[in-house]
């Protein structure tokens, strides 16, 4: 036992999961907002389609193709977790399959995140910011509740059971296996975007978050440009939707409340917009702090649930963040570029090969 | 088209008009969406029912405090934060991203609320409605309380506005103040003081719209938010920066809500009517993509206006 906590090794692996999960979200955040300054209060809403595609599809694609062998027990959403379990028990023996499956509803959330951000960009190029706001978050709650309502999705309020795709895997070394995969692609959406915002096109929607109308003037498609980030940031997102699903095993269209877009707003402009390093690290503190709450919760005797508490604390902390160091823990840096020194140096050495 | 019906809309446009009179008042301060504005009305709620529940005083004789404590809970929100964040020089996504972290700890300080009242006190506090008066004309038509309450409510609240905005001293300073905050504070106008009146107003009648509530709908902590799309919706409507278009975008949302459902529910559409907050989504969009300045940018008052006189004249 450390620090009271029962078991480190779940609790590492919940924190690690939790963490790559959220450091998706919000290093996509950031480059719509921190970095194209797009107010982009839906994020929910490209989360949930990740997550949407891969409880929706992820027991019936495999039911579709093995009918036979799993059989039947009644009307799918009524019997959905027996058959995710009937799934998991057949992924077990193929890991082919099970990795298959897992890349192409990756993929496939990732691709449906993006058709999302294309379909949200439609008024995101169009309007102001606080009408942007509205929209995106509107648009949000509209897809929870469709999803709660129409059962062909996830099921409606039931919610849907997601099959275990590294079953395969022996016991112990599972969920170690699954949450290294998940950190991996985490960090290479992070790296990503981190090569993306200092390329060129890094430079070009910085300068459209700071004079729009300059950008214009220099002949830059500010509408095409907005379209792409969104599309990019969406697509990131949905991706973490689908590790979401494959992670917790069920999906209910009750968790992707607004909430959750605040809770990645907290941690880009707690960690620093414009900063990948910052995001990630005002991730590291939510995730740490949300967990260990977790895991203390039963130690404080309060006639109420303890999580409140939290998200009174978290509101408090994004105002005085907000009123005291706007610019976060970590500010944006100027882009890194070749020193100067350097190129003139270079230059020289090109003029007179001697 | 049947009575009861009829009564619903009329009730539900009343709320909204209240709820997005208010929205559209501190809309026009510091022009952002202020998404707290629902949690106003929840506070409004559980002050109408403390008084019930621990005093047995009937909700509707409770309005003023529902309508000064919401109040104050607005102004307070105004004063500690955009106020200094204002001064600040935050940008509106700031603004928009401070007003989601109090509607956050706002709802959250009531769920506790309603928590604690269940667990230390043994008070139902979730999905409790209050019951309602009413007079029975004939077997089909029951005039409910809430009707004539609601009703007389916002009359008198847009004669009081109209009244507090032309012939009034602050009424003509605060709107110079909105028009043009730096013309105004150089004509000796308190900017600050005129936007913390306005933010008060908004809270207060949030208050009195959400002490309302739960005559029509099982009531918790999470209903203000579940109606500030409908306000947002009517207050875009409206235009967002006109007090009589918020008004008048509040009507057509809660008739569209209520009748709209009505005739989606049944064949030929047969849709669940879990599905009635689409509706005002849908004409938000809509609004969004075919008038952004909202519906009074198409009705030209001046316009009338004239037209009216030269016909006095005549």
């Amino acid at each position: 036992m450390i620090l009271g906590i029962t078991d480190p090794l779940r609790f590492a692996i919940d924190v690690s999961a939790f963490f790559s999960i959220y450091l998706m979200l919000s290093i996509s955040l950031n480059l719509e907002y921190g970095y194209t300054g797009i107010s982009n209060f839906g994020k929910v809403l490209f989360f949930a389609g990740g997550a949407f595609t891969a409880g929706a599809l992820a027991t019936r694609t495999i039911m579709s193709l093995y009918s036979s062998e799993i059989g039947s027990f009644g009307p799918y959403c009524t019997a959905n977790v027996v058959y995710a379990t009937e799934v998991s028990k057949l992924l077990a023996e193929n890991p082919g399959l099970s990795i298959t499956l897992f890349i192409t509803l990756l993929l496939l959330g990732g691709a449906i995140g993006g058709i999302l951000g294309y379909l949200a960009s439609y008024p995101a190029i169009r309007l102001k910011e606080s009408y942007l706001g509205i929209t995106l978050l509107a648009s949000g709650e509209l897809l929870r509740i469709f999803a709660r309502n129409y059962e062909p999705l996830i099921c409606g309020s039931l919610g849907v059971s997601v099959p275990d795709l590294f079953a395969w895997l022996p016991v112990g070394l599972k969920e170690i296996i699954q949450v290294g995969i998940m950190l991996f692609i985490a960090f290479m959406a992070w790296y990503f975007i981190e090569k993306l915002v200092r390329s060129p096109f890094g430079r070009l929607i910085r300068a459209l978050r700071d004079n729009e109308l300059a950008a214009e003037a220099f002949g830059k498609n500010v509408v095409k440009i907005r379209m792409q980030v969104l599309v990019i940031g969406s697509a990131i997102a949905g991706m973490a939707g689908v590790l979401y699903a494959f992670y917790t095993k069920s999906i209910h269209a009750d968790d992707f409340m607004p909430l959750k877009t605040f809770i990645v707003w907290v941690m880009v402009i707690l960690g620093g917009a414009g900063n990948n390093i910052g995001a990630a690290i005002g991730v590291l503190i939510y995730v740490l702090t949300e967990r260990l709450i977790m895991q203390y919760k039963y130690m404080i005797s309060a006639p109420f649930d303890v999580n409140y508490l939290s998200y009174i604390i978290f509101g408090i902390v994004l105002i005085i963040i907000l009123l005291y160091r706007p610019q976060g823990i970590l500010p944006e840096k100027p882009s890194k570029t070749i020193d100067f020194e350097k190129v003139i140096k270079k230059l020289k050495q090109e003029r007179n090969p001697s | 088209m049947n009575a009861t019906l009829l009564i619903d809309a009329i009730i539900f446009g009343n709320l909204l008009v209240l709820l997005s009179i208010g929205l559209t008042l501190t809309y026009i301060t510091l022009k952002i969406p202020n998404f707290a504005h629902g949690d106003f009305a929840t506070v409004g709620i559980y002050v109408a029912y403390y008084f019930l529940a621990f005093h047995k005083i009937s909700p509707y004789f409770t309005l003023p405090a529902a309508f000064l404590i919401s109040g104050c809970v607005a102004l307070l929100s105004y004063l500690l934060v955009f106020k200094p964040l204002n001064s600040r020089g935050t940008s509106i996504v700031g603004l928009m991203v401070a007003s989601i972290a109090i509607e956050v700890a706002l709802r959250s300080i009531l769920h506790i609320y309603a928590d604690s009242l269940t667990n230390v006190y043994k008070i139902i506090s979730r999905g409790f409605i209050f019951r309602d008066f009413g007079l029975q004309l004939s077997e089909a038509v029951f005039i409910p309380g809430l009707l004539i309450v609601s009703s007389a409510l916002t009359i008198a609240l847009v004669i009081t506005l109209y009244i507090l905005l032309t012939k009034t001293k602050f009424g003509i300073a605060m709107r110079a103040a909105i028009e043009n905050p730096d013309l105004a504070e150089v004509l000796g106008v308190d900017v600050n003081k005129v936007y913390a009146v306005s933010w008060f107003l908004a809270g207060g009648l949030a208050g009195l719209a959400g002490a309302l509530v739960p005559f029509r709908m099982p009531a918790n902590p999470e209903i203000g938010w579940m109606l500030l799309l409908r306000v947002f919706s009517s207050s875009i409507l409206g235009g967002l920066s006109n007090i009589y278009g918020a008004m008048l975008g509040g009507y057509i949302v809660g008739f569209a809500e209520v009748i709209g459902i009505q005739v989606l529910a049944n064949p030929p559409f047969n849709l669940s009517t879990a599905y009635r907050p689409a509706i005002p989504f849908a004409i938000l969009i809509a609004t969004l993509l075919l008038m952004p300045e909202g519906i009074t940018s198409k009705i030209k008052l001046e316009k009338i206006a004239t037209k009216l006189r030269g016909v006095r004249k005549q």
